[in-house]
């Protein structure tokens, strides 16, 4: 192998990129209104291109640039429901018991969100009552309907029914996703196998032959 | 420019009296998404390109032969313990691989793209993807010791897959432990004992298998483990079957003969190419991958020089999404003598053939008919826009999909090979035997794949047959849109039905992946033989698989527990 250091070829990447964003900037006013970031979009994160630069909000109504603030440099578990369709299919009570066993590691190495599929009627209040109705303690996301449309979009959640629950570790790049029913035991071994360092945990439960 | 912070206040601010606009108010909202629409809301049809190239310019890569080492240099040595019935099949070759990231040569003009040196991204075999190619025969137990040689995740260059690799033997008779179940994976730094009997199934030669290949399986990560590189071909031959065209025994069938001369193994996988030359792959679509260049034993569309006479090519399908019809630029005859990797009664003779992810057809081609100087084309005309499977459409003219070229040059000897009347007799199917029928459904709701409505859980045991009997059993696709390439581990099939009906032609033959359509079902005998433990069903676009769409089935001791 050619003696290129992995940084001067990321760096080499990472120039290339917005170039292409730059063409899709509009000019003048969207660019000095202070609610936009511009494009290019937010630089440094392995996927960030991959995600819509919105704004969202929680239940407790705290605001957050989605990728910046919550996703970038992360390991992260994304899943997806709303009020609605909880009524449904429920997921909420199976990924409190994936809470329970990663709870030590949320709000530190481990990020933990619920984006609702249904912007149009889920108001921070609403999230706030679902969450509390299951004594979910993470954080549950909306938004303006086109805004979460487009991170729907992203994880490729199409539909209001998504049983997908993402796991990803922005600083390695890499995602995985596991059914948001599973046991909840493989949904918590998918965060540690993503994980980097010592928690990093290959198998929860070790199912290697002899 | 006011500072992130700024703006989320500003932001607030504005909310509490224009409730569910985040600060937006002042941008019609079209153009707020115009501004910012993510890369990552991609379909199928707007993934970037791969850089251009040149097809036929690159030679065909042919895959060395595994070299055999010496078992005294195993260190540790071999475990008798972990294998089953290691000691009535000692290994007698021991092969070494190791799994490494590096840069591999898929075509020059990729390779000078890349920062890094010239290549592109790759994981590999020993150096090599695919990796050298497992020549075995009957009667020559196996020990294969494979290294995890990779980076750690968070040093790998490729950006996706997880260094975490299990090798499945795929279609070999072959125990459980040594099978490359998807939770006997090995990180870096790490390695696993693969003991491959080299026995017929049920001591029977006309259960002999003929192309099989070896690919990573990790649970999850198949699909981009195989992608990064981790695939290589394997060749059984036995007495007959024996690869030597001018062999003297007057049962051999003298096939098109000498591996990697006459007997050439090429695996396809489609790969899309970043602006540096190095494999890109879309994670978060969940239907499937698609690439945009069809590689060839890992080069883009290559070129082979071919003498005027008969080649049997064993051709796979390596994955992970894409489907094929192959055919000759002048629809010119070709005959298939194996489907998936065995060989038929006789030899069917077609212009085109098609292949699933996994499937694999030997063909064999006499260019006796093209003179030195031609070239003819191997081309794809299936037409699939994404990853969930073919249109039924056909592509023509300039649309058809460059796979490789062929070149005739002068020919340097007598082609003593044949295209035998009658190979090789399916086995003996007795329904009487059968014990018990299973149905499996495959199907996909609120974006998961699901096996009789479930997902992979490993822990699961969805069937249980019990050693020494046979059953029944159903492929189902209850998708209106989707196409699923089922594929059962351990034991191989014959079909009974398709979609109702008895097989044909190619199709009566003993199979290990039922490409099952739309609301196709295949109707199937097998028999559960000789090794006992757990195996996987799944399907294998390997991204339905990793999403979930596998089952676990166990082969239990006659006589023991039943938990069905
Ligand atoms: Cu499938």
């Amino acid at each position: 192998m050619k003696k290129t250091t992995r940084r001067t070829f990321l760096a080499s990447a990472a120039a290339a990129i917005p170039a292409v964003a730059t063409a899709a900037v509009a000019p003048g006013a969207v660019k000095d209104n202070p609610a936009f970031k511009t494009c290019p979009r937010a630089r440094g994160g392995k996927n960030a291109s991959r995600f819509p630069q919105v704004i969202v909000q929680d239940q407790h109504k705290e605001k957050a640039w989605f990728y910046e603030d919550l996703i970038a440099d992360k390991v992260v578990l994304v899943s997806f429901t709303s009020v609605k369709g909880e009524k449904y299919y429920p997921l909420l009570s199976n990924l409190v018991k994936v809470h329970e066993m990663i709870e030590d590691r949320i709000g530190k190495e481990v990020q933990m969100y619920t984006v609702t599929t249904d912007p149009y009627h889920d108001t921070p209040e609403d999230l706030k009552a679902l969450a509390e109705k299951h004594g979910a303690r993470w954080r549950f996301l909306t938004g303006a309907p086109e805004d979460i449309r487009e991170i729907l979009a992203s994880f490729n959640a199409r539909g209001s029914l998504y049983a997908l629950s993402w796991i990803g570790n922005e600083k390695t790049g890499r995602w995985m996703n596991k059914p948001s029913r599973l046991q909840p035991l493989f949904i918590t071994e998918a965060v540690g196998r993503l994980s980097t360092g010592k928690q990093h945990k290959p198998f929860l439960v070790d199912d290697h032959s002899v | 420019m006011a500072k992130r912070r700024d703006v989320l206040k500003a932001g607030a601010v504005a909310v509490a009296s224009t409730p569910a606009i985040f600060g937006g108010a002042a941008i019609p909202r079209a153009a707020q998404a115009q501004l910012c629409r993510p890369e990552g809301i991609r379909s199928p049809l707007t993934e970037p390109d791969s850089p251009p190239v040149r097809h036929y310019h690159e030679p065909l890569y042919i895959t060395p032969a595994m070299s055999e080492v010496d078992p005294a240099t195993l260190s540790p040595p071999p475990d008798p313990n972990r294998h089953q019935r290691y000691d009535e099949f000692q290994p007698v070759k021991h092969y070494v691989q190791r799994m490494t990231e590096g840069l591999w040569n898929y075509h020059e003009d990729l390779s000078v793209l890349n920062p890094l040196g010239f290549g592109s991204l790759a994981w590999m075999f020993n150096g090599a993807t695919p990796g050298e190619t497992l020549v075995a025969r009957y009667g020559e137990p196996v020990f294969i010791r494979r290294y995890n040689d990779l980076p750690m995740t968070e040093d790998a260059l490729i950006p996706f897959g997880l260094p975490y690799t299990t090798l499945h033997l795929h279609n070999a008779h072959t125990a459980s432990e040594s099978d490359g179940w998807p939770g006997d994976f090995v990180g870096p730094g790490e390695y696993w004992d693969h003991h491959h009997a080299m026995m017929y199934a049920r001591n029977d030669p006309n259960e002999a298998l003929a192309s099989l290949w070896y690919h990573d399986h990790m649970l999850d990560f198949t699909a981009t483990n195989v992608y990064a590189g981790l695939s290589a071909m394997a060749t059984f031959y036995d007495d007959i079957d024996s690869g030597d065209e001018n062999d003297p025994n007057p049962d051999a069938l003298r096939l098109p003969g000498t591996y990697g001369k006459y007997d050439v193994s090429i695996i396809l996988h489609d790969v899309r190419f970043d602006q540096f030359g190095n494999p890109a792959y879309n994670v978060f679509d969940t239907d499937g991958h698609l690439g945009d260049l069809i590689t060839v034993n890992r080069k883009v569309s290559p070129y082979l020089e071919v003498e005027p006479r008969k080649y049997r090519f064993r051709i796979y399908d390596g994955g992970p999404s894409r489907f094929y019809e192959l055919g000759l630029a002048d629809e010119s005859e070709m005959f298939v003598i194996c489907n998936d990797g065995n060989l038929l009664e006789e030899p069917v003779s077609v212009t085109s053939i098609v292949l699933g992810p996994a499937n694999r057809h030997d063909v064999i081609i006499d260019f006796s008919r093209y003179s030195v100087g031609q070239s003819v084309n191997l081309l794809n005309i299936m037409e699939q826009v994404n990853g969930q499977g073919p249109t039924g459409r056909r592509l023509e003219g300039p649309d058809r999909m460059p796979v490789m070229q062929f070149r005739i040059k002068p020919l340097e000897g007598p082609d003593n090979s044949r295209i035998p009347d009658f190979m090789r007799k399916l086995p003996h199917v007795n329904l009487n035997e059968v014990v018990a029928e299973r149905e499996w459904v495959f199907d996909h709701d609120m974006g998961l794949w699901t096996i009789n409505h479930e997902f992979m859980d490993p822990t699961k045991v969805s069937a249980a047959p019990r050693q020494g009997t046979a059953e029944i059993w159903t492929f189902r696709n209850a998708g209106t849109s989707w196409a699923h390439p089922v594929h059962v581990h351990f034991e191989e099939f014959q079909v009974l039905e398709w979609n109702g009906r008895p097989p044909t032609g190619v199709l009566r033959s003993r199979k290990d992946v039922a490409t099952l359509g739309p609301g196709d079902s295949a109707r199937v005998f097998y028999r559960f033989d000789d090794f006992l433990g757990r195996y996987p069903i799944h399907c294998h676009n390997n991204v339905h698989e990793d999403n979930a769409m596998m089952a676990r089935w166990d082969i239990i001791p006659n006589g023991g527990d039943d938990d069905d």
